[in-house]
């Protein structure tokens, strides 16, 4: 019984990953030309994300400013779109945060940025949110 | 009792082993080829491909879409199309570049939906000139009845989106006149 429960303990070691963190642009896109941008919604967000990337936009030099529309009301550079994933272990935590950085005519995705931290290496929404835009702006 | 709960670890260990059992391998070109759509157009001009965005697998990882595999994929599917008169490697009429700017896979789960976004750009290399520019939107959902392993039903599913973009892509730049 005992070795039994041994190997079950051991099994969420196994599952454990490594945090990883992608990034990739469009070939001749050029970030820095980007002044100004829209952070839209996900629908299914309630726990505030796009405030948070908006914010952190803001804390770059960016103008920036967050709707529930797909699409900003007067124009801009740059939409920002996002995804986050939540897992449970003790408490809630964000275990991914995918960022699309979009055209703001067409909507074309120019950049995205992904980080992916597991359980024993979480971080807050805050600290996923800036990691994200660091490694898509760096 | 003992014996029940024994039972019950054991059962839960073989379950939760069979779900995520298994390494992940890459999405194959080959089934990421799309069957030739209806083609308004035909171009006597040349083509030239590149994709930017994919990543790699690893094999503890999830399954990905490299940007060889998928420039692959591409260049097949138009060649099965004949969209164009050549796919060339350089010192082509057109350059068609795809940027896979989005890949939302699931972590787990039965039912595998993967939905897929790539943004296309086609060039006259002559002139600079952006011809076509198309964001393509795409999903495909694998089942167990595809595959029980997880990570085979993840790469089937990411085959099947990469499959559905291509052929939307393809189709929509054929009503293009070049």
């Amino acid at each position: 019984m005992r070795r039994l429960i041994r190997i079950a303990l051991l099994f969420p070691l196994l599952l454990a990953a490594c945090a990883t963190e992608t990034t990739s642009r469009a070939p001749d896109v050029h970030l820095e030309r980007l002044k100004t941008f829209y952070v839209a919604r996900l629908p299914a967000d309630d726990r505030g994300i796009q405030k948070l990337i908006c914010a952190r936009l803001q804390q770059l030099g960016y103008r920036s400013t967050w709707g529930d529309a797909r699409t900003p009301p007067s124009p801009v550079d740059a939409v920002v779109t996002y995804q986050d994933r939540w897992m449970w272990d003790i408490t809630m935590y964000m275990i991914r945060l995918d960022v699309q950085v979009r055209d703001g005519r067409t909507g074309a995705i120019l950049a995205y940025g992904e980080v992916m931290r597991p359980s024993l290496q979480r971080k807050s929404p805050q600290g996923m949110v800036e990691e994200t835009l660091g490694e898509i702006f760096k | 009792m003992k014996q029940a709960a024994r039972n019950g670890i054991a059962s839960v260990l073989i379950a939760a082993a069979a779900l995520t059992a298994g390494c992940a391998t890459a999405s194959r070109p080959d089934a990421m080829v799309a069957t030739p759509a209806t083609i308004v157009r035909h171009n006597d001009a040349s083509v030239s491909v590149e994709v930017a965005g994919g990543k790699g697998t690893s094999a503890m990882g999830e399954s990905q879409i490299s940007n060889d595999a998928f420039a692959q994929a591409l260049r097949d599917s138009i060649q099965k199309s004949g969209l164009f008169s050549a796919v060339a490697d350089s010192g082509a009429n057109y350059k068609l570049t795809a940027f896979i700017g989005k890949m939302d896979q699931p972590m787990f789960g039965f039912a595998m939906t993967v939905k897929m976004e790539v943004s296309y750009t086609l060039v006259d290399t002559r002139s600079g000139k952006t011809v076509w520019q198309k964001d393509v939107a795409s999903q495909y959902t694998a089942h167990p009845s595809d595959a029980f392993v997880g990570t085979t039903r993840l790469r089937l599913a990411n085959e099947g989106a990469a499959r559905a973009n291509i052929q939307q892509a393809l189709a929509d730049l054929s009503t293009v006149s070049l």
